[in-house]
């Protein structure tokens, strides 16, 4: 993967179903090309702050948007949250929450952190496959953000 | 020398004695009264200082067997806590996955398969979405039970043309079901355990109603010795009286999927809010003519 290209999507996520039903729902719409994925907390970090296996990334050029799980191994969803939006060069990306959890504190927790969206994964498969395309159009295509 | 002295004399000389003497024996009554009093009391007291240490020592022990509940309630509500948790997140995801996969081999194999693949596809998802509802429902039995109370006063009729407002709205639009609202007295209630006890109730006679051409629901309430009851009637599917103690288990029905839908969540839904408010709630009914749920509830107002 080059690290400098330009990505669209990065899907922060450990279940590695998830992961394949995610994606298959949005290249199913033709929605986005390049979706990075990353499987914990820490290669989520080292991926938007450019540092580790990532230190070759341009911190000026984010993903549009990152979909982020909450229970994921190593580093917490809601860890990487918080340092995501508390750093001035990161805080303006586009976070979107995607999780089994509807627990109200998860939902408080989140968006006291800045979460920008918090959708909690339904377990109909149609629903999640409509959902995630719904979720990519709004992002990617309809959001307005500022140009990098 | 009694006769230097003349009879009057010694009258006052007597007279003058037994005044003294009297006195005397008046004033050590008195003291000895005294005496008894102060003994009495004194005794009193500490009989009532012994009561009162008797009191404190059997109040701390009260207490510290309140604290080792608490503790020990407590430690029980966290491990359910986490237990629901735990069942809503984890056990959720292989469903997701379960449906999903499944619908991509349905996609993606699709000229592979005869109708019975087909067929069996559907059987999977069906199932892992069903199980996706149980699991929600059950959450929904363990929600109620977590939060504390707020009671306070309820106008139940306001209350119950909310419920059929939004029920009609969200789940019943395309069916005529008459409302009949009788005479509903004020309770002494949570808010959101009262309105979830009359939207399961109702929810439950507008759909088994759907057999009947003419839907007809009664709502009302009356007084009956100290108690105050609630009723939902319905002319609907009903049920057979010897299935009663059937109704309101966890999961519990008395009709097929195919019949009537639900998990039968419901009336233990209601059953528990109802208990949480010291009533108690029963039902009467007969197949194919309908049923009438009664529960009682504080009086309001």
């Amino acid at each position: 993967m080059n690290n400098h290209e330009k990505v669209e999507v990065l899907l922060v996520e450990d279940n590695p179903n998830d992961v394949e039903l995610t994606l298959r729902a949005l290249k199913k719409n033709n929605l986005v090309n390049d979706i990075h994925v990353v499987t914990d907390g820490a290669q989520a970090l080292e991926y938007v702050f450019c540092a580790g296996a990532y230190s070759g990334r341009d911190i000026k050029v984010p993903p549009r948007v990152i979909l982020l799980d909450l229970k994921l191994p190593k580093v917490d969803g809601k860890e990487v949250l918080r340092r995501i939006k508390s750093d001035e060069r990161t805080k303006a990306i586009p976070v979107v929450v995607l999780t089994s959890s509807q627990e109200e504190r998860d939902v408080i927790a989140s968006y006291q952190l800045g979460v920008n969206s918090y959708i909690v994964k339904p377990v109909d498969f149609e629903k999640f496959v409509n959902m995630i395309a719904e979720l990519g159009l709004y992002w990617v295509v309809i959001n307005k953000q500022p140009v990098a | 020398l009694v006769s230097k002295m003349d009879a009057a004399e010694v009258l006052t000389e007597v007279r003058y004695r037994a005044v003294t003497i009297f006195v005397i024996v008046f004033v050590l009554i008195l003291c000895v009264a005294g005496v008894i009093s102060y003994l009495y009391q004194t005794r009193r007291l500490e009989d009532r200082k012994r009561v009162e240490e008797e009191i404190r020592k059997l109040n701390r022990e009260l207490e510290a067997r309140v604290r080792l509940r608490t503790a020990e309630l407590s430690v029980a509500v966290r491990d359910l806590e986490a237990f629901g948790y735990s069942v809503s997140h984890d056990l959720k995801a292989p469903l997701r996955a379960m449906t999903g996969f499944a619908n991509i081999l349905a996609e993606d194999y699709a000229p592979k398969l005869d109708d019975n693949g087909r067929r069996v596809i559907g059987v999977i998802n069906d199932n892992a979405r069903r199980m996706g509802q149980l699991i929600d429902d059950l959450l929904k039995l363990s929600h109620l039970g977590k939060q504390a109370m707020s009671i306070s006063s309820i106008d139940v009729t306001a209350l119950v043309r909310s419920v059929c407002y939004e029920l009609r709205e969200e789940l019943f639009r395309d069916r005529s079901i008459e409302v009949s609202l009788k005479a509903l007295s004020p309770a002494q209630a949570d808010p959101m355990l009262a309105r979830q006890i009359f939207t399961n109730l109702i929810s439950n006679a507008m759909k088994f109603t759907a057999c009947k051409e003419k839907a007809v629901v009664e709502i009302g309430s009356y007084d009956k010795g100290r108690e105050r009851v609630y009723y939902v009637k319905d002319n609907g599917a009903g049920f057979d009286m010897k299935y009663e103690d059937k109704l309101f288990g966890v999961f519990q029905r008395l009709h097929t999927q195919e019949e009537f839908g639900g998990t039968g969540i419901g009336l233990a839904i209601v059953r528990s809010a109802v208990l949480r408010h010291g009533g108690r709630v029963w039902a009467e009914a007969e197949a194919g003519q309908g049923a009438t749920f009664y529960f009682t509830l504080p009086k309001g107002g």
